[in-house]
């Protein structure tokens, strides 16, 4: 049976969605909750992605003996087809290296984030942003050049951990496993910014001062922050790996993993978990129907179109912060035990 | 007479010199890291291309109209994007969004131009150099003199201007305290426009001189930031003096090391070269912040001097 191709469209369009809103989201957690300036986003994206194309392929070709005198990166079609014919058949081995190889990329995000924060978080945020941009860079200078991690310039493949399911239904199944996965974040940062650390960590960005007078570690809760965002990040880039079924090192760029996402963050409102998904989806939809629809007017100009791209989200960015910067869903007090139970407790108290 | 490598970490030095010495001007006088700094640099490479390629005449030629065009973005970044977002009382986080922004807008209208001037001249518009029409001087390469010696003439004309002339004292006046300088009747507005525009425009001379040596393409400016920010970061980044010093520690230490490892270590070593700059930027926020001019490096020399020689009688 095959899809229609609007169906393709759109299921590709969600799967987009679910990555970006992963990494979105936890972009927002780290700047519009906790106003620590991430301009390094891609580090940790290409970090959970680097995890994925380096270890869930190896441990497998252990678990399936396949012969360790093929070399994993020099033949790795070879290898890969040998671990996915037995994935074919094996769902449960399948779903464990996916699981395991998510927690592993959120393991490695958080010491990424760790480690490249750690010089300039007690500076201004100037120096964060520099530091966080420099180690984002460098990453991909290792994935580029150091060919045992993901393959160097040709890249690396990641096992097909939905190779059981097969044929079309493949990309559907894997759609709805990434937005389960992006619905669990979801759910995870909205109790995390209603806790008392989400109220800890917005009154450290509003005033570090007075926060610190108080008696809170604004250092320590930074730190934390940047840990979990990054975790939440590598966890985004490990999805994107598994979706498209292969790693390389210059995809992670960054404008696609740092600026694009920060286009969607204001764009939907920082410090706004709604926010970021309005934000994204939007985001996702304009680029994809952009490049959907772009051949249609590359003969008009003389150059690539895809640089129009760049001007148009980046003057997008500027407007937005010139004249809507609470973003389309601007931040709203977060009642701290919800509504409904807020009115109750008013019943009672008054009868 | 000079190694090649030399003259290479000589060239590269002093254009990062000449960056970061606008990227600190503009971090003293406004508090905003420019993340389009590397661009207005590119902004000079284009106009050196166009200059020899298309109008076929010297490079050099065109340091005065790549200082103006260079000058011209960078004020339009200040005044219409980066002093509105400031009065409505953005964020430096904000800031750096915004400057970041217009980096891209700017890269994709350079890789854009560079599209333009390769279908309508047939040149080859990325990855390109222009060795072949530097003039030289004896056996030396005309660049290897005069990139050291404009980043020389421009030092000493700030220091000048800013200790000799009225206009570099309210300068100085509004770095040191912008709101008591303009109670003074300092026009801060004019100072701080001046500051990028003479920011932007340094960048852009810088740019058109690196096509003389290195190979470049639209995004050379922006690859080339990381070291810009080292250089500045080393210097202090409160201090043009020190950003020039930090441009030739970080310019030369990247050349200079690099060459180093690849012959000793190995090969391999060269593309981790920007790990370099990365960890001058480490090392100095872990153990000097304040990097170089924020060193009180008289009181350092007595106390050694007291310690080696004893109290001076």
């Amino acid at each position: 049976m095959a899809l229609p191709a609007e169906a393709l469209f759109i299921i590709d369009l969600l799967a987009l969605f679910a990555i970006y809103v992963v990494i979105a989201m936890s972009l927002n957690l780290e700047v519009g909750y906790g106003g620590v300036p991430n301009f390094g986003k891609v580090l940790v994206v290409a970090g959970g992605a680097f995890v994925a194309g380096w270890f869930p392929g190896r441990i497998l070709a252990l678990v399936y003996n396949i012969d360790p005198s093929i070399d994993y990166i020099s033949k790795n079609t070879l290898v890969m087809a040998l671990i996915n014919s037995h994935l074919k058949t094996d769902p449960v081995m399948a779903l464990l290296v996916f699981v395991v190889t998510l927690c592993l990329a959120a393991a490695v995000g958080a010491a990424l984030g760790l480690l490249a924060s750690y010089p300039a978080i007690r500076l201004r945020e100037d120096y964060l942003a520099i530091t966080l941009t420099a180690m984002g860079e460098l990453i991909k200078i290792v994935g580029y050049n150091y060919i045992p991690l993901v393959g160097g310039t040709l890249g690396i493949q990641v096992p097909d951990c939905l190779a059981f399911v097969g044929g079309e239904m493949r990309f559907t199944f894997a759609t709805l496993i990434m937005l389960g996965v992006a619905a669990a974040i979801f759910l995870f940062i909205e109790r995390l910014v209603r806790s008392p650390l989400g109220r800890v960590i917005r009154a450290t960005r509003d005033d570090a001062v007075a926060a610190s007078t108080l008696g809170k570690d604004v250092v320590g809760i930074r730190i934390r922050l940047l840990i979990v965002g990054s975790a939440i990040g590598a966890i985004g880039g490990a999805l994107y790996a598994f979706y498209t079924s292969a790693t390389i090192a210059s995809a992670y760029n960054r404008v696609d993993w740092t600026f694009w996402p920060w286009v969607m963050v204001m764009l939907g409102g920082a410090a706004n978990n709604r926010g970021a998904v309005v934000g994204t989806l939007t985001f996702v939809t304009a680029r994809k129907l952009i490049t959907f629809y772009k051949h249609e007017i590359a003969f008009l100009f003389p150059f690539d179109v895809a640089w129009l791209d760049f001007i148009l989200f980046g003057l997008m960015l500027i407007l937005l912060l010139m004249f809507r910067p609470e973003g389309l869903i601007p931040e709203r007090p977060t009642p701290t035990i919800g509504r409904r139970r807020l009115e109750e407790l008013m019943k009672a108290k008054a009868e | 007479m000079f190694s090649p490598i030399f003259r290479d970490a000589v060239i590269f030095a002093s254009l990062i010199s000449l960056m970061s010495l606008g990227l600190t001007l503009i971090y003293i006088t406004t508090k905003v890291s420019n993340f389009a700094h590397g661009s207005l640099v590119s902004i000079g490479i284009y106009l050196a291309l166009t200059t020899s390629s298309v109008w076929a005449s010297n490079p050099y030629y065109c340091l005065p109209l790549a200082f103006g065009f260079g000058g011209l973005a960078s004020l339009i970044l200040y005044i219409l994007i980066l002093r509105p977002l400031s009065r409505k009382g953005a964020s430096s986080v904000s800031l750096i969004a915004a400057t970041l922004a217009f980096d891209l807008i700017l890269l994709a209208s350079l890789n854009i131009y560079a599209d333009y001037l390769t279908s309508v001249y047939k040149i080859s518009s990325r990855a390109f150099i222009l060795r072949g029409v530097d003039f030289k001087v004896v056996d030396q390469p005309g660049i290897f003199l005069v990139a050291p010696t404009l980043v020389f003439t421009i030092i000493s004309s700030l220091y000048i201007v800013l200790t000799r002339t009225k206009f570099g004292i309210a300068m100085r006046a509004v770095v040191e305290n912008p709101q008591l300088a303009s109670v003074m009747g300092v026009n801060t507005n004019l100072i701080l426009a001046t500051s990028w525009f003479l920011s932007g425009g340094l960048a852009a001379m810088a740019g058109v001189l690196l096509p003389l040596w290195f190979m470049v393409s639209p995004d050379t400016g922006t690859s080339m930031m990381l070291s810009v920010f080292a250089a500045s970061i080393v210097g202090g980044f409160s201090n043009i003096y020190g950003a020039a010093l930090g441009g030739y520690l970080v310019g030369l230490t990247e050349i200079l090391l690099t060459n180093f490892l690849a012959q000793n270590v190995g090969s391999w070593m060269i593309p981790y070269r920007p790990a370099i700059p990365l960890l001058a930027i480490v090392a100095t926020l872990l153990i000097a912040p304040t990097g170089i001019a924020g060193i009180d490096w008289l009181s350092k020399i007595r106390r050694m001097r007291v310690r080696l020689f004893g109290p001076a009688s």
